[in-house]
């Protein structure tokens, strides 16, 4: 037991070559999680791009798989933000095509996660409140403000729920960052404990013989974790329209 | 597992929110502790709140 068995490990970001150039005393440096993110914006560019070249009416493997992505997110945007939400149908498929990508991308073999560290969600997080806030007030004005006041309530139960509405609205980029992050992170480090046991009790003489429970597990957790990553990209973009809908429709 | 996932993170986010909250009027005004006491007691109902809604128990707001 010469290496010792680190589950955070997997998480630590790595430098690759020289700094790209300097803003104040801090250095910008291009890591593999930098790059990860390049690499999903390109490949979601390209599917993209060959999926729609073709536009047949048979639609051929690359085009139907599109399709499905376009059907699947634009029903979740109807069905959760309304059809006007429709307009921000662009920022919904981007956001979820790219959680989605990372996510699937952390769990290849020797992957890095992008999704779990937390200034990646907290930063989409606040991309899509600041478009809810900005966008509430462009379209309403102060009666965006209306969101924070339940119309038909008794004045004096106003006092407590105006208070209680905006820290339930400021804590939603905190629940969306949150929810991502600690999902994906919690399931790579219970993979990586579980298969750190199997090798942990390979190496101890006779208790090798109970290393197949580990490994069960671990197994039956990448399933799990392959669940997970699609399933948090979806309530991602569900939440996203959600909030959306409030900015379209700010009245109760 | 996402649907418990989703209150818990709802929850947490509501108490979290107000005790940040609390904590950045009392540096602001210098009112401590009492910013954050009362501040954190709203982001706890915040966050039962946000679990009523999330979990269909109220109404959303949005119908």
């Amino acid at each position: 037991m010469a290496e010792k068995i680190d589950p955070i490990h997997q998480f630590q970001l790595v430098k690759i070559g020289q700094p790209l150039f300097h803003i104040g005393g801090t250095e910008v440096v291009l890591t593999q999680s930098s790059l990860y993110m390049i690499g999903a914006v390109a490949l979601i560019t390209i599917v993209m791009l060959m999926g729609t070249a073709g536009r047949s009416l048979v639609p051929g493997r690359l085009q139907s798989l599109v399709e499905v992505m376009y059907e699947f997110v634009a029903s979740t945007v109807r069905s959760s933000a309304g059809h006007d939400g429709m307009k921000f149908f662009p920022l919904v498929f981007s956001l979820f095509m790219f959680v989605l990508v990372l996510n699937l991308a952390g769990m290849m073999p020797y992957g890095f996660t992008v999704t779990s560290h937390i200034i990646i969600t907290a930063a989409l997080a606040v991309l899509v409140i600041l478009t809810v806030i900005i966008y509430g007030f462009m379209k309403h004005g102060l009666r965006f403000l209306g969101l924070f006041a339940p119309s038909g309530m008794h004045p004096v139960m106003l006092v407590i729920l105006v208070p209680i509405e905006v820290i339930s609205f400021i804590s939603r980029p905190i629940s969306l960052s949150v929810r991502l992050f600690a999902n994906m992170l919690a399931g790579h480090i219970a993979l990586k404990i579980f298969a750190g046991f199997v090798v942990t009790l390979l190496g101890a003489g006779l208790w090798g013989i109970i290393s197949p429970l580990p490994l069960a597990l671990a197994v039956a957790l990448t399933a799990l974790e392959f669940l997970v990553a699609v399933l948090q990209a979806y309530v991602f973009a569900t939440l996203t329209s959600i909030y959306l809908h409030d900015a379209l429709h700010p009245g109760h | 597992m996402g649907k418990a996932f989703r209150l818990s993170s709802e929850f947490i986010a509501g108490v979290i929110a107000g005790a940040g909250l609390g904590w950045g009027f009392d540096a602001l005004l210098g009112t401590r502790p009492w910013g954050m006491i009362v501040l954190m007691m709203l982001g706890f109902g915040a966050g039962i709140w946000n679990v009523m809604r999330a979990s269909g128990f109220v109404r959303p707001p949005n119908g």
